[in-house]
């Protein structure tokens, strides 16, 4: 007798393991089979607080949201088979899979394939050498088995992944010599590039990688200015001192089984499988969720396999038609919430975004350098436009993306978001800011600073997120850098503060002469820069 | 018939690239001159040009290269890379030894 499960689900990532939850709650007979040796996907390496509201967990780092949902699993009677390397997807809903170099044979009445995606590489002179490698597997050998890619790094592509491997890469004590792009915008989150260009790391858009210089391995590499077609210009090369080139130009879906099984894919050509609003694939009964649906952040995954999850539990029979389609769709639209905004999936790519949803002139410096200028930060309603007295927050946070965390920090109601949490944090004038930090700490973005102009006659102070280690002690001296990573002024450190509920986002108080309040965003006890 | 599976069309005289040398497939070791030379030899197809050279049929299975080799594909053609047809997919979907495709269990507990 081959082994039966009503539900088999491939992949044990945020997905797979959402969706396995979901239909195991239903009394679903549920097993997981993932090639890996831990479950988890790619949450355990997510160390940064994830986007979204409270029902997207948003403030909670990834790879604390991997936990709960290991929990979860164990808790509703989910089976994970690990080390289990699926090689096979047959169109009677049968796998075959390589376990300890057995073959062994599985079915089940309903399959969701819940695989991921992989990263993409371009070509260049000696993208074979070693120490060129994908940003998310730089990311894996820092986060998970806590080695360093290298020691000084140049990070190609400056999506959500690059910028955010970068700042990981940072926080590691390695040097991120550059960040380039071909396209002439900033790909990801503005915030993501701000927190990233503040230590002074600097961004090329319009760039290229010409090669990686090195015969063992790479010791150096040489990028180039391109023109609208993004070719190459001549004479523009610039070589850069690294031993490490990450890539991250995107990901695709990894959607091979399905198309072993016949399943019958978006386009002809192409590797996204095709879907009904129930997440169901032209194959009746196999379901898709995640990264090898739609490539997204891990929070719209997890939703996604809720949904699967349902659907599946619909289709075997153990949820009825009725409560399914409610679940569904209140699912749907928290998800919903998620795609709104300038990064929306229906805005992708687009690049003639002049206002906001509110109608406030899009930063142009945030898109071309990866910081706000000065003069245009006063524009946005997270920032005083008049002189406030005392401490106050300054939210520099001025593009559409779905996240609330700086709402409900603020219990003195300071911070308004609204009910579509795409919408850009507005800063009550008339405000009681008793300068707890909650909001600078909670903020995943980490763009909001607490700013005392009546610190004393000749001094204000700034408090900034902090996530490198170790913290600056009281009294150390250094310098204040600006938006832009370039050196300010003289600073001194009055305290830093941690607790629990900050989650390892220190607040930094530092102490800088009056007029550079509104400059001084990030500290280092460097005298360099 | 579309611009795409018109075989009788002329692609001109190969001209070598100045960056034919830079290795595609790292499995095979298959460059990207070899690529762009098998077009013009008439390999059209991602099909076709994994069989003709092996691009795509070392140990990762084309997951590094396979998009690479499409676009490679198109460019020669001059169409777009959603025209050109993907390889078949089929079992194993990851490398596997022989000896354990051997040790297969039937009866599974």
């Amino acid at each position: 007798m081959m082994k039966r499960y009503d539900l088999i689900v491939i992949g044990a990532g945020p997905a797979g393991l959402s969706a396995a939850i979901q239909a195991a709650k239903n009394g679903v007979k549920v097993a997981v089979f993932d090639e890996n040796k831990s479950p988890g996907g790619q949450l355990f390496k997510q160390i940064h607080k994830f986007f979204g509201s409270k029902e997207h967990k948003a403030k909670v780092r990834g790879f604390r949201i991997g936990q709960e949902l290991l929990k979860e699993a164990e808790q509703t009677g989910v089976m994970v088979h690990l080390n289990a390397i699926v090689m096979g997807l047959y169109n009677n809903k049968e796998i075959m899979v390589n376990e300890n170099d057995q073959t062994n044979h599985y079915k089940a009445d309903s399959i969701i394939i819940a695989t991921g995606a992989r990263e993409n590489m371009i070509p260049f002179e000696g993208w074979t050498l070693p120490g060129v490698m994908g940003a998310g597997a730089a990311q894996t050998m820092m986060n998970l088995h806590g080695v360093k890619p290298g020691s000084k790094v140049l990070m190609v592509g400056s999506g959500n992944v690059g910028l955010v491997v970068s700042y990981q890469l940072l926080q590691a004590g390695v040097e991120v010599v550059a960040i380039i792009d071909a396209a002439p915008r900033v790909g990801g989150y503005g915030v993501h590039a701000s927190k990233v260009t503040r230590t002074g790391v600097p961004l090329y858009l319009s760039h290229t990688i010409v090669k990686a210089e090195g015969t063992e391995t790479v010791s150096g590499a040489v990028i180039a200015q391109v023109n609208s077609s993004f070719q190459k210009i001549e004479g523009t090369e610039k070589h850069l001192d690294v031993d490490t080139i990450c890539i991250a130009v995107g990901l695709s879906p990894m959607s091979k089984l399905l198309k072993m099984a016949g399943c019958k894919m978006e386009e002809a050509a192409g590797d996204i499988p095709g879907v009904d609003e129930n997440n169901q694939t032209s194959l009746e009964g196999v379901f898709i969720a995640g990264d090898v649906a739609k490539i997204e952040e891990a929070s719209s995954a997890m939703i996604t396999g809720r949904i699967s999850g349902i659907s599946a539990g619909r289709y075997l029979g153990y949820i009825d038609d009725e409560v399914a389609g409610n679940d569904i769709s209140k699912l749907k639209n928290s998800l919903a919430q998620l795609h709104k905004g300038m990064f929306s999936p229906e805005n992708k790519g687009r690049i003639d975004i002049e206002e906001t949803d509110e109608g406030y002139k899009t930063s142009e410096s945030l898109l071309k350098k990866g910081y706000i200028d000065d003069n245009e930060i006063l524009s946005f309603p997270g920032v005083p436009k008049k002189k406030v007295v005392g401490i106050h927050p300054v939210i520099e946070c001025v593009q559409n993306i779905p996240c609330n965390p700086c709402q409900d920090a603020c219990k003195n109601g300071c911070i308004k978001v609204g009910e579509i949490i795409t919408k850009l944090p507005a800063v009550d004038p008339d405000m009681n800011c008793i300068g707890c930090g909650l909001c600078v700490a909670l903020c995943p973005g980490q763009a909001i600073f607490l700013v005392d102009d009546d610190y004393s006659d000749d001094y204000a102070t700034v408090t900034l997120p902090y996530e490198f280690l170790p913290y600056p002690k009281a009294g150390t001296k250094g310098i204040a850098l600006s938006r832009e990573g370039k050196r300010v002024c003289e600073a001194e450190v009055l305290y830093c503060r941690t607790n629990t509920a900050m989650d390892h986002t220190a607040l930094l108080t530092i102490k800088v002469p009056k007029e550079m309040s509104m400059k001084a965003r990030f500290f280092t006890a460097k005298e360099a820069l | 018939m579309n611009k795409y599976m018109d075989r009788n069309r002329s692609l001109g005289e190969f001209v070598h690239g100045e960056d034919d040398d830079i290795i595609i497939c790292r499995c095979e070791e298959i460059t990207k001159g070899e690529i762009r030379r098998a077009v013009h030899e008439g390999m059209m197809t991602m099909t076709e040009v994994k069989r003709y050279l092996r691009a795509g049929m070392g140990l990762c299975q084309g997951n590094t290269c396979g998009k690479l080799i499409k676009g490679i594909i198109a460019r020669e053609l001059e169409i777009s890379a959603s025209q050109i047809e993907e390889c078949t997919a089929r079992g194993p979907a990851r490398p596997v030894e022989i000896n354990v495709l051997g040790n297969e269990v039937e009866s599974n507990e």
